[in-house]
């Protein structure tokens, strides 16, 4: 056990724990924040997508020990109340079917709009290598390219 | 009370005024009458939650007994009650029926409401049972507004949760009469609306109800449900399926950091139900797989010790089926016989004499659901009752696993439905329950969070089976074929909807068929995926049809229509459609092809019936064997739509879906056990990997009916791709996933 200190969301968190815990398992048991959720532990899915220090991160590889003194921001950070530019859009445009993948693919496209405002179809497929089982892809495509042009706007 | 008379059995609508509102419910009679008999089973409706509820401040809670999979199954049945209710669709919420609710009151199901997952849930049958729900309670409400401002009732007109006095122009809020309407009597219900008068259904598009908490990360999947001192379980099941645990050191693990037991899954340890057992298709397929499970305080602790955990499996009669070669040969030595049972039959095959005769043997891999949210489950088990919550796809079969694996009686089980993440059939027969309960059951009065990892996920699949199909068919001298024989040889249920019910079957263009099917049990486990074998059957008759008309000298667009040119037009719009959108007969590139393929799901032998499906595929293969679907031009009928935006969702998902089966899945089978673990080596595709996806509207028949659409999209898909692949390159595919063939050409 090691205490290692982190913030998520802009808030400090001081925890004792196995400093192999991947972040993933650290937001979700050890914080109960539930929005970053498990796919495959791989870093193939990325349904754990976090942002750290400001970047898209898969927090499933990323042992805990890692992030001492990190900045983190999860889907439960994204918005105030639920109203980031992407989270409106993703419920106006019936974005999601089942919904699991999406707190991580919100979390890659807020990520890619902040460093490329109005991305080509080629940047959004090169930024956004989540794995969404329902198929909602063309979604998260119109989804990306209307949050771009009402930023741009 | 009133009593009103469906077409299928009796049930009545009870009043009741509750916390200053009103709410309904959907009584069958027959268990009312079990009820006043003092029959076991039969309790009163006054002890379940209402299927309807409008609260003092006009909120509307509906229950619904349709988990949520990601098809909108929930946001249908609450928009069929607002449609007739006359409601603001603002104030609507859907809250998940009580799992025991068909225990506690036999017959609740049957109403018409459904207790799985919607593939059936916006189905035409089920619609009028919701909708009387809206409609008797907007009649309470302007009734007891009537008896409030004491002007008869016919001048009253209820719309966006007012009720207007017509002529004063006097208003109320739906919510400001709610409880006096829970004491009103109506002298008869009322009569549902024609469909030119909607103004919801076909008329509006809302998103599903859930979103905005999906997309703030405060949904609660199963797998994210927490509960105070909860523990969590990684679990290890025979690598085999049917195998056995022969040996395991839990002393080896005991001591690491945070594990507090390691028990054992023993499928002869199931207690059993203590009461007759309903669930909806049955226990088998639920049966507990051998296994182990670590219990820790986090569930990274459980997944370290059970890494670190030795065991020996003993892989039992599963160790025959060794290898895919082995099944296949196995598969070709049944269809060589044409032994199988004749499932459909017309005219003599034996008696045809043709000049030509086409016969090919088609194969289709097992295929894993992949869920994104990985199989999971959490429960608290006391000597005397049982809680649990699951993400099932099906309550009234979660129920009653979960009364059987526990021993508890029923009246002391309680299930929470959470969200879904994503169904497909792989949360329908619950097996996942089961497992779920018996750790929990080990570990008494803690609750028990289980998740297995993906790999177990993967490798402990309930899949699409794995399918060999042969055909023959007798072609007449224009290339038309005079017979038709098939025979299908796969494990599992008798799943051969979309094969022995073929459309070329029944349309009356061939006079002899014979269609059967042979079964070939083994030891890998199987079950529905996105329509039970439906997809599969899809690929080989629609290769197969493709390649009778390149033998027949026929274009295959041209051939399938006239095959079909007797059966519902609704085919053969969508085969020109699809074509004319997509160019068909214009010269491509050498390399590059088109493809067609029709399907239709789940009444494929029916005029007018099922959601028909058509799919014409763009596709390009480089001469080092590289395949690129360029575009996917997609034609459907399923009548009527009820919300276009929703059933657009499905075909997207449903096209993709597709596209990933016939590219991508296989599993592999060595030592009896699968080979694939995790995404690494069963690829899905992604945001780069998807073609333009063209879906074209003007083929919908506008016939009377709301067919469900969930799986059908999936099944032209793959075809379409193959057929394409032989236009382009002249190789004929007959097998999937096309990544593992070999489409290099010069």
């Amino acid at each position: 056990m090691t205490t290692i200190k982190f913030t998520v969301n802009g808030q400090a968190q001081s925890l004792e724990i196995d400093p192999t815990t991947p972040l993933l398992w650290t937001l979700r048991d050890h914080l109960q924040m539930t929005g970053t959720k498990f796919g495959c532990g791989i870093g193939m899915c990325g349904a754990c997508t976090v942002h750290l220090n400001g970047n898209a991160t898969r927090s499933c590889l990323i042992p805990v020990q890692a992030v001492d003194g990190a900045d983190i921001a999860t889907i439960e950070g994204l918005s105030e109340s639920g109203d980031h530019i992407l989270q409106r859009l993703w419920v106006e445009l019936n974005v999601p079917q089942c919904g699991y993948c999406q707190s991580g693919v919100l979390m890659a496209a807020a990520d890619l709009l902040k460093r490329i405002p109005n991305p080509s179809d080629e940047e959004i497929d090169a930024n956004i290598s989540n794995i969404c089982r329902c198929g909602t892809y063309p979604r998260i495509r119109e989804g990306i390219r209307r949050a771009a042009q009402e930023m741009g706007a | 009370m009133s009593q009103m008379k469906m077409s299928r059995r009796k049930f009545l609508i009870t009043s009741a005024t509750v916390a200053g509102g009103l709410s309904l419910q959907l009584v069958p009679i027959d268990s009312m009458a079990a009820s006043e008999s003092g029959k076991a089973g039969g309790k009163s409706g006054s002890e379940l939650s209402p299927w309807l509820t409008i609260h003092a401040d006009d909120t509307v809670i509906v229950t619904v007994p349709t988990p949520e999979i990601g098809n909108g199954a929930s946001t249908q049945q609450a928009m069929n009650i607002a449609e007739e209710l006359e409601c603001d669709w603002q104030y609507v919420k859907v809250e998940f029926a009580s799992f025991s609710r068909e225990y506690k009151q036999p017959g609740s199901y049957a109403v018409g409401l459904q207790p799985f997952f919607g593939g059936h849930s916006t189905d035409h049958d089920r619609m009028p049972y919701t909708m009387q729900l809206g409609a008797s309670a907007r009649e309470r409400l302007k009734l007891a507004a009537a008896k409030r401002w004491d002007v008869p009732i016919a001048e009253i007109e209820a719309r966006n949760s007012v009720l207007t006095h017509l002529p004063s122009g006097r208003k109320l809020r739906f919510g400001e009469v709610a409880a006096e309407a829970g004491s009103v009597e109506l002298e008869a219900e009322p009569s549902l609306k024609p469909q030119s008068e909607w103004r919801l259904l076909g008329k509006t598009k809302p998103h599903k109800v859930q979103l905005p908490k999906v997309v703030n990360g405060s949904a609660e999947y199963g797998v994210d449900v927490t509960r105070p001192g909860m523990v969590y379980a990684a679990l290890r099941q025979s690598p085999v399926h049917g195998g056995l645990l022969k040996s395991h050191d839990p002393e080896a693990v005991l001591s690491m950091p945070g594990v507090r037991a390691v028990v054992v899954i023993d499928p002869s340890a199931t207690p059993g139900s203590p009461v007759d057992a309903s669930p909806t298709f049955g226990f088998e397929g639920s049966e507990c797989r051998s296994g182990v499970a670590v219990i820790a305080d986090h569930y990274w602790q459980a997944k370290k010790a059970l890494d670190a955990l030795p065991m020996e499996w003993d892989d039992g009669l599963g160790a025959f089926w060794s290898s895919d070669e082995k099944i296949h040969e196995r598969q070709d030595r049944v269809l060589e016989r044409w032994a199988g049972v004749p499932l459909t039959k017309s005219g003599n095959v034996a008696a045809v004499k043709t000049a030509k005769t086409v016969e090919a043997t088609y194969r289709t891999p097992f295929c894993e659901h992949a869920t994104m949210e990985p199989l999971n489950g959490t429960a608290l088990y006391t000597k005397d009752s049982l809680e649990l919550w699951h993400s099932t796809q099906d309550m009234q079969q979660a129920f009653w696993v979960a009364v059987d694996e526990s021993g508890i009686h029923p009246d002391h089980v309680t299930i929470h439905q959470t969200m879904v993440g994503g169904g497909f059939g792989r949360r329908v027969i619950g097996d996942d329950v089961r497992a779920v309960v018996a750790v929990a059951r080990q570990y008494p009065d803690v609750p028990v969070k289980v998740i297995w990892s993906r790999e177990e996920t993967t490798q402990q699949g309930a899949y699409r089976t794995q399918l060999a199909a042969r055909f023959r068919a007798g072609l007449n001298e224009q290339g038309m074929p005079e017979s038709l024989e098939g025979e299908t040889c796969f494990s599992g249920m008798a799943l051969n909807l979309g094969f022995t019910d073929m459309a070329y079957a029944f349309s009356g263009a061939i006079p002899n068929v014979r269609l059967a099917a042979s079964n070939l049990p083994m030891h890998i486990a199987t079950g529905a995926y996105r329509a039970p074998c439906y997809n599969a059957h899809a690929f080989t008759v629609e290769t197969f049809i493709d390649e009778c008309a390149v033998a027949g000298g026929i274009d295959p667009l041209e051939y399938r229509l006239k095959l079909l040119a007797d059966w519902d037009p609704a085919w053969s719009h969508c085969l020109k459609l699809a074509a004319e959108r997509a160019g068909w007969g214009k010269p491509l590139p050498k390399g590059q092809g088109r493809g067609i393929a029709i399907s239709n799901w789940p009444h494929s032998g029916e005029k007018q019936a099922g959601a028909t499906v058509c799919a014409v595929a763009h596709v390009e293969v480089s001469q080092e064997g590289k395949l690129t679907v360029h575009s996917i031009d997609f034609t459907f009928d399923c009548g009527r739509t009820v919300n276009l935006d929703a059933v657009l969702a499905q075909l997207e998902g449903g096209i993709i879906f597709g596209l990933n089966m016939s590219l991508n899945e296989g599993l592999t089978i060595v030592d009896g056990a699968v080979v694939e673990s995790n995404f690494d080596r069963y690829p899905m595709l992604k945001m780069a990997d998807i073609p333009e996806i063209n879906i074209h509207l003007e083929a919908l028949s506008g016939h009377d009916r709301f067919a469900i659409i969930g799986e059908a999209p999936v099944g032209p898909i793959g075809p379409a791709i193959g057929n394409a692949i032989y236009q382009a390159i002249g190789k004929r595919v007959r097998s999937t996933p096309f990544r593992k063939q070999d489409l290099s050409w010069s």
